[in-house]
């Protein structure tokens, strides 16, 4: 049987991050596949260095568009750290609303995403319509839709009024509905059934062992999340439940993600009821003291570290990121062999990559060298018949 | 954390490891060297309550790298220290004890030139194909300047 090389990728001008996979495929089963990540790699641990504590809580910020928050607040935790403080009650409360919006916004969004990888664009369009609500209410409290500019060292920067309480409670109560919706939708119709149920599996053990994390890793049926394992923010003081589904495929990373859908509105709801008074900072020494710190925060793809070791200068002298996508890729890897070519797009949607899809293809005869470009439309519209035939 | 669990942790590490400290709540820092590396990460793995490796950090110290294993478990977080010299910077691989530490040594290899003994594949992960050989760009010594002069020349 012949062998094909596809690459898969790079260039992609859509998504945030570019990766290029090979894949070695035998007719319609891929049988092996290699990562080449770096092809956005901008130095930002390299740039933390020649920059002072309260500059990299921007830059840190700018690390992923997605997941801005849960990065700048990764940091400012591990600078607190250093200073061993406390932050006031009412920033951790707000912290903990921004998180749970960004994960709102960051789930639908993908969501999104994996229906259009499967074709069913319909959903896409519905799931964004959706996102545009959470984006706004982030938008009046923090004045952005993207990078809030919220975390600080030492608390928060914005407050939330009673008079955007009443507004969120509205606009959530909404979402929560649109969330147990798409649930129906996507445990009945036939379209999202066909494409996700028993395709990409991992099973617990290969989750384990290649230390996956996030709603990859819950949805092979594993209970982790830092935000119950090590709570940080108000999450100690907040009642809510860690979701897992045990089908280990792309269905129940779509189920996981709705249900966290439903779960953070929960935990926004309490927030907003029990959030104390109070200042939302507190001012912070000048001088970082000398020592090292680690910070976790659940991002909502999974688990974010940042380590940052302080020489008693106005920098870091190290600044290490570990972003969850990175966690996730030996587990993608292998959920990638002895698949279909057709269910590639969707099995890389399913741990909600910076890189959902690939902007082209090129299909290479190992033996003959012969090429074939594909674009990434012209790879879902492959898959997409490629059902169709089945 | 518990401190019957942190007794529990000494006595299984003793011999291995040159000193175990509480870094702070929940933070555990284990100093080890080279040679026993790969025992002390048995004995990490193998204690109750490890769930998975975070991710491998390095930090430049002058004349030394220290390359350190984030290692999570239920109730803590453990940093396995061990430092390497930069004339010689290797270590035994891990992936056969945790394969999800594969992109993690090959990032550290990229970056810092820690070279794994025993990783099946060191290909570059990060940096372009044509990065020159020599050049780690998280070492202090290549400062940005540098770097842009090597790849310029």
């Amino acid at each position: 049987m012949k062998t094909f090389r596809i690459p898969f990728g790079p260039q992609h001008p859509a998504l945030e991050e570019p990766i290029n996979f090979i894949f070695e495929v035998e007719e319609e089963r891929v049988v092996n596949v290699n990562p080449r990540l770096g092809y956005i790699h901008r130095g930002i641990e390299k740039l933390a260095e020649s920059r002072t504590y309260h500059q990299n809580v921007y830059l840190a910020e700018r690390i992923c568009g997605i997941c801005s928050f849960a990065h700048a607040t990764c940091y400012t935790q591990a600078v607190e750290q250093l200073f061993a403080m406390n932050i006031p009650e009412r920033a951790k409360f707000i912290r903990t609303i921004m998180a749970e919006m960004e994960r709102i916004q960051n789930h639908y969004l993908w969501l999104g995403f994996t229906a259009k990888g499967m074709g069913f664009e319909t959903l896409f369009m519905y799931t964004w319509r959706d996102r545009e609500i959470i984006l706004a209410v982030l938008e009046m409290i923090s004045g952005k839709r993207v990078n809030y500019g919220v975390s600080t060292i030492g608390g928060v920067r914005r407050d939330i009024t009673c008079t955007m309480i009443e507004q969120i409670d509205d606009k959530v109560n909404h979402l929560e509905n649109k969330a147990k919706y798409y649930k129906k939708i996507c445990t009945r119709e036939q379209t999202i059934l066909k494409r996700t149920v028993g395709v990409g599996i991992l099973k617990p053990r290969d989750a384990l062992n290649l230390c996956a994390v996030g709603p990859t890793l819950r949805a092979s049926g594993i209970r982790r999340d830092v935000r119950a394992d090590e709570p940080y923010a108000a999450y100690g003081e907040i009642p809510f439940r860690v979701i897992t589904y045990n089908g280990c495929d792309v269905a129940s990373r779509i189920l996981v993600r709705i249900d966290e859908i439903i779960e953070s509105i929960k935990i926004i709801r309490y927030c907003l009821k029990n959030i104390p008074e109070g200042s939302i900072r507190t001012t912070v020494p000048r001088k970082v003291p000398e020592g090292e710190a680690v910070s976790l925060v659940e991002a909502p793809r999974g688990e974010d570290l940042h380590y940052l070791k302080s020489d008693g200068s106005d920098k870091p002298a190290r600044l290490k990121v570990r972003a969850p996508t990175l966690a996730n890729l030996p587990s993608l890897c292998k959920m990638l062999i002895d698949i279909n070519i057709a269910d590639i797009p969707v099995v890389i949607a399913g741990i909600d990559p910076c890189i959902a899809c690939a902007e082209r293809v090129v299909l290479v005869n190992r033996k003959s060298k012969k090429r074939w470009i594909y674009s990434g439309n012209e790879l879902w519209r492959y898959a997409e018949e490629w059902y169709r035939k089945k | 954390m518990g401190m019957s669990n942190l007794n529990s942790i000494k006595t299984q590490l003793k011999g291995k490891v040159q000193e175990v400290v509480v870094q702070r709540e929940r933070r555990l820092i284990v100093r080890t060297v080279r040679e026993h590396l790969k025992e002390t990460m048995k004995a990490l793995i193998a204690l109750e309550g490890f769930t998975h490796l975070s991710t491998i950090t390095t930090v430049d110290f002058g004349s030394e790298i220290e390359v350190i294993y984030h290692i999570a478990c239920e109730d803590m977080l453990i940093s396995l220290k061990v430092q390497v010299s930069k004339e010689n910077p290797t270590l035994t691989t891990i992936v056969d004890l945790i394969p999800g530490a594969v992109l993690y040594e090959r990032e550290v290899h990229d970056l810092f030139g820690v070279k794994f003994e025993g990783n099946p594949d060191l290909s570059p992960l990060l940096l372009p194909d044509n990065w020159p050989d020599d050049v780690y760009p998280l070492r202090k010594e290549w400062t940005l300047g540098r770097i842009s002069e090597k790849m310029r020349g």
